[in-house]
């Protein structure tokens, strides 16, 4: 079976003005994504996921690639595209001069769908959205969380094959997080196809099948979360702080069982000691930590602290570009 | 069609239910200029009563530009703002010129609302004032209105879309305040023949047209300036917006 989506080296250029120069922001994007699959776009603020999702939904014109959803070109036939595709934003943009139950309405008239089944579907939506309390309410005086839902309800009433969500979960609390997770799961079982933007790492891990980690406007790799994390080097790692006189990483780094070794962090302390955040990429077994502790020792260090984990995608991110996922 | 007639019922609903408040806005401004040229000052004899036969069309013509470039302007920039709502009619199955082109409709039929209010407001205010020769003429008056408010319309979406919006309060001081003294609101273009060359400067302002266009419907006894002319006129400036700010609409949605 083709692929819903096919994105083919996409690339975008923001003109620049006279006071800035143009902007690459996606530089030769190319994935595919089946029916039914969730597929993320994991990135910190920058990376150009916004860009892409943009050019999927036509508000933003490619300068090169192309893309196609159910086999029609996203850039010759927006208006079928947009049949096909619902859009949550980044920006919460409910109308706001109409109550959420018309905001629902109006959508659906947008897409000439009948009166009956306006009626039906936003019914239908603001009960499993939980938002028929507020049916109507205005936009502003909802919660984060319920405005969010209330995209979600937008998006759906014209029932598109293909969910695109932009950062669907930033700026809401914790709980308000996990009750909409909850919410996109129950999707990803009815089949939707679902395509999300986030820079939360455990967001990805959660609820993709498939994702592309992107910086600066290409795909630095792209698999299944189990897959990446199993892409490391040695398959565990070993987060050590040592205090000492002097570094300690040329000793660890030479260790067998060390399979790669990753400064984060190190500073001089008040008491003119080295504190040191080591990040090990380790195969554990044979005494691998006795060795590591021997060897701190032996430089006339402290281990200060140790935690040996399971690699989380956090760590792919690191991995591969070298440093934190920026905010 | 089905998306731009969504769109269109969804803009004349928020209108509408803001309407005595826009009702309001638009009007204030023709009711007291009758009250106080229209009335106040012919009973002093300082103005001639024919002033208020001249007036009447103009300030149909100042109501309608009022009220069409609100009536886009005003919506657009809440669209265009930081929440981005215009997003989501674009994403309707419509193309980009069609949300820009019902933007417009929306905003003419605002504006000609607006004028066919006026127009009984004035002669309600001056019924018992001599001197007064309206005699609205509705089969030329009716899609004159409809013209009028396609212009209107048409000048806020380019005005919306190319005046950045901190901009605006300079805009109806800078621009709309000298269309409307120098925009044949208050005298017939005709008789600034006594401008001489000087009368052709004039037609560089949208709203002479308008006036004219009025000023033939409402009042025909009036001199007016050709039919033909005043046709051409409104055609050019309307195109001409139309053009400009769909264009400027379209660079400000699609990035």
């Amino acid at each position: 079976m083709a692929p819903l989506l096919v994105v083919e080296d996409l690339r975008k250029t923001y003109p620049g003005t006279r006071k800035t120069p143009p902007v690459e922001a996606v530089r030769g994007i190319s994935f595919s994504v089946e029916a039914g699959e969730t597929f993320g776009l994991l990135g910190p603020n920058g990376a150009g996921k916004s860009t892409t999702l943009g050019c999927i939904t036509s508000l933003v014109r490619p300068s090169a690639g192309r893309v196609l959803v159910d086999g029609v070109d996203a850039g010759r036939d927006p208006s079928r595209v947009k049949r096909l595709i619902a859009v949550v934003p980044q920006t919460r943009n409910l109308d706001r001069d109409l109550t959420v139950r018309d905001i629902l309405v109006y959508h659906a008239r947008y897409f000439g769908l009948s009166a009956d089944e306006r009626e039906a579907r936003a019914d239908r939506l603001l009960a499993e959205m939980q938002l028929q309390d507020k049916a109507g309410a205005k936009p502003a005086t909802l919660s984060g969380g319920m405005q969010q839902r209330a995209m979600i309800a937008r998006a759906l009433m014209h029932d598109p094959r293909v969910l695109l969500l932009d950062e669907p979960t930033t700026g809401l609390d914790p709980q308000a997080r996990r009750a909409l997770w909850d919410t996109l799961r129950g999707l990803q079982q009815r089949g939707l196809t679902i395509i999300l933007t986030t820079h939360y790492m455990e967001e990805a891990d959660q609820l993709c099948r498939r994702l592309a980690i992107i910086d600066h406007g290409t795909i630095l790799t792209l698999d299944t979360p189990a897959a990446l994390k199993r892409s490391l080097p040695g398959g565990h790692i070993l987060d050590v702080w040592v205090r000492s006189g002097k570094p300690v990483a040329p000793q660890l780094e030479a260790l067998p069982g060390v399979v790669r070794l990753e400064k984060v962090a190190a500073a001089a302390d008040g008491s003119s000691d080295w504190l040191e955040r080591l990040r090990l990429f380790v195969d554990p077994g044979n005494g691998l930590l006795d060795r590591v502790l021997q060897s701190v020792r032996e430089a006339g260090g402290d281990l200060d602290h140790v935690s040996l984990t399971q690699p989380s995608l956090e760590d792919v991110y690191i991995h591969l570009t070298g440093k934190e996922l920026r905010e | 069609m089905t998306a731009f007639l969504a769109l269109l019922r969804r803009d004349l609903v928020v209108a509408g239910r803001n309407g005595a408040a826009l009702l309001v806005a638009t009007l204030t401004q023709p009711i007291l200029v009758v009250l106080v040229f229209g009335n106040i000052l012919p009973r002093l004899h300082l103005v001639a009563d024919e002033f208020r036969t001249v007036m009447v069309p103009g300030l149909m013509s100042i109501t309608m530009l009022m009220a069409g470039v609100q009536g886009v302007l005003l919506p657009l920039t809440i669209d265009l703002s930081g929440s981005r709502e215009v997003d989501e009619r674009i994403l309707a199955p419509i193309s980009v010129l069609g949300v820009a082109f019902e933007k417009v409709i929306a905003g003419a039929i605002h504006a000609a609302v607006a004028g066919l209010i006026a127009l009984p407001a004035m002669m309600l205010l001056m019924h018992r004032v001599g001197g007064v020769d309206v005699k609205p003429s509705w089969g030329m008056l009716l899609p004159l209105v409809a013209a009028c408010g396609i212009l209107s319309a048409s000048f806020g979406l380019t005005m919306g879309t190319r005046v950045q919006p901190r901009f605006s309060g300079l805009l109806f001081a800078v621009v709309l305040g000298p269309l409307m003294l120098f925009g044949c609101a208050y005298y017939p273009w005709v008789s600034l023949r006594v401008l001489g060359p000087l009368q052709y400067v004039f037609l560089l302002n949208p709203l002479v047209f308008m006036s004219e266009a009025m000023r033939l419907s409402v009042t025909p006894d009036v001199p007016h300036m050709p039919v033909a002319g005043l046709l051409a006129g409104m055609a050019i400036f309307s195109l001409a917006f139309l053009i400009s700010g769909a264009r400027a609409f379209e660079r400000r949605v699609i990035l």
